[in-house]
């Protein structure tokens, strides 16, 4: 039986087991709905509003401003959705390396008629607050930056970019889905109007999520159906998962700080082995400002996806960064915005780290990897 | 697993890879969707395929067709070979997932690419030494 090795958290996380505990009485005990008057709802609604207050004061913010989604694209949606319904119409600012929840919903908005303006990035991935700047109109209702790519880990200049929203009086929401609960934030410090996290990226369950809205931020509601959240997200809440999400963040406020130079040094364990014993590898992403778990490597002229299955058939899951999809390579819109060459790109694979990855599995994995690369790169036709 | 175990016996000890000193035949093809790219060389004997070799860059099953693709067509008939269909480079590897039925078609176009290579050769050979 081979080790099982995970180096897939940015994608998702097992839960914790403080989580799993804590949850476990909401789907058969105390089953209520919230929103029902009995003592069968109003044990169910102990349970949401414990994780709400939870969440709140991680966030160091009113109970008020934190409403439960299904997701962290679901709260992508409904912050983009939510600003753009409440103004009509204006101008959109995004960057070219955000999350497909973001990018597409601008896009779809800008096809309704909003204008959009998507700026650049670095060699490293990251903005430039300055584009953000220069991007700025008069009729400017919405800057929409993430915190932390998915992909290369690279942390944006969000405390630079939110002054300039401020300056200008536009809404600045942050997809935080990569960052919350794995880096200290302070929302009124960095100026953000509407942060989107999730739970399953910290150890949490699927299928839950919230959005941060900042009292006064403008917003339409974009479910309808009930009077849920504050008549913000119609829909009986996932309770369970609420209760999770917010377990999940009291642990993390107790363990990130320790876990965060703990993984930090893994990562640049699994980088500094790499970069010496497989030849023509490259680092995507901020030398300094990444994630900390995150480790984005083009391997040059071997494909992705030979990597992930052979490393899979060694049991270490990790993923690949150009998706094979019905036949046809892309190359992630990342690596693409980042200018990455096109031979390393199709060879990129992401190692993200997470509480229980040891020194060892980090062994096992450059173990595993050296003869892998030599292997794919000796049946192919193209040489280093 | 999404990918047989014939598959991924192929993958994990690929045969027949490399290059090959003067071959009879050398063919490539190239799948443009996704980059992939297989190189294939024969060995022709009296008209039957003594060994067969090639070089792929691409995803695992594109390794697994071209090292089951090029044993497959080994003691075949030259002639057969030129019209080798697609489907049995994928039945060599145990079927594949329809988002990868390419890997099939790359390898066997590069194969057929060869054989043809060869038989030109075959054809030039024989009509200088009429």
């Amino acid at each position: 039986m081979n080790r099982r090795v995970y180096l897939d958290h940015n994608a998702s996380t097992p839960v914790h087991p403080e989580v799993l505990e804590a949850m476990l009485p909401y789907f058969s005990e105390r089953f209520g709905n919230p929103s029902s008057i009995h003592g069968f709802g109003r044990e169910a609604r102990e349970g949401l509003d414990t994780a709400r207050e939870r969440i709140s004061s991680f966030l160091k913010v009113s109970k008020d401003e934190v409403v439960f989604t299904s997701g962290g694209t679901e709260s992508d949606n409904m912050a983009i959705k939510g600003v753009a319904a409440a103004r009509g119409r204006g101008h959109l600012v995004t960057s070219a390396v955000e999350h497909h929840a973001v990018l597409r919903t601008c896009e779809t908005l800008a096809k309704q008629g909003f204008d959009l303006t998507v700026v650049p990035v670095d060699g490293h991935g990251m903005v430039s607050p300055d584009d953000v700047r220069r991007a700025m109109r008069p009729d400017t209702i919405l800057v929409t930056i993430m915190h932390a790519n998915s992909e290369v880990g690279t942390i944006q200049p969000v405390a630079e970019i939110g002054r300039i929203t401020r300056e200008h009086g536009v809404t600045f929401h942050v997809d935080g889905v990569q960052t919350f609960g794995k880096l200290p934030l302070d929302l009124d410090a960095l100026n953000i109007d509407l942060l989107s996290f999730s739970g399953h990226k910290i150890y949490g369950p699927k299928g839950i999520a919230g959005l941060y809205i900042r009292k006064g931020t403008k917003m339409a509601s974009v479910q309808h159906g009930g009077e849920h959240e504050r008549r913000r997200r119609a829909g009986t809440e996932n309770v369970p998962g609420a209760v999770g999400l917010g377990k999940a963040v009291e642990v993390r406020a107790r363990d990130m700080a320790e876990e965060e130079t703990r993984v930090r040094t893994l990562r640049d364990r699994l980088w500094t082995g790499l970069s010496k014993r497989v030849p023509e590898v490259r680092l995507n992403g901020h030398p300094t400002e990444r994630l900390p778990g995150t480790c984005n490597v083009c391997f040059r002229h071997v494909e992705s996806e030979s990597i992930v299955l052979g490393l899979d058939l060694k049991g270490i899951g990790v993923s690949a960064g150009s998706a094979c999809t019905s036949g046809s390579v892309e190359p992630s819109h990342v690596l693409v915005a980042m200018g990455v060459p096109l031979d390393w790109a199709m060879g990129t694979v992401r190692c993200s780290l997470g509480r229980t990855t040891t020194a060892e599995d980090i062994d096992y994995v450059l173990d595993s990897v050296e003869p892998l690369a030599g292997k794919l790169r000796s049946l192919s036709p193209m040489k280093v | 697993m999404r990918y047989s175990d014939t598959l991924i016996d192929h993958f994990r000890h690929p045969r027949n890879v490399g290059m090959m000193r003067d071959p009879d035949g050398v063919g490539e093809s190239e799948y443009a969707e996704c980059m992939d790219l297989t190189r294939v060389f024969l060995r022709v004997r009296e008209g039957r395929i003594e060994d067969a070799r090639f070089q792929t860059y691409g995803c695992g099953p594109t390794i697994a067709a071209s090292s089951a693709g090029t044993e497959l067509i080994r003691g075949a008939a030259l002639a057969d070979v030129l019209e080798l269909a697609d489907a049995r480079v994928e039945a060599a590897v145990g079927g594949l997932p329809p988002d990868r039925a390419h890997a099939a078609q790359v390898v066997t176009a590069a194969i057929r690419a060869a054989a043809r290579d060869a038989a030109a050769r075959c054809r030039m050979t024989s009509r200088q030494g009429d």
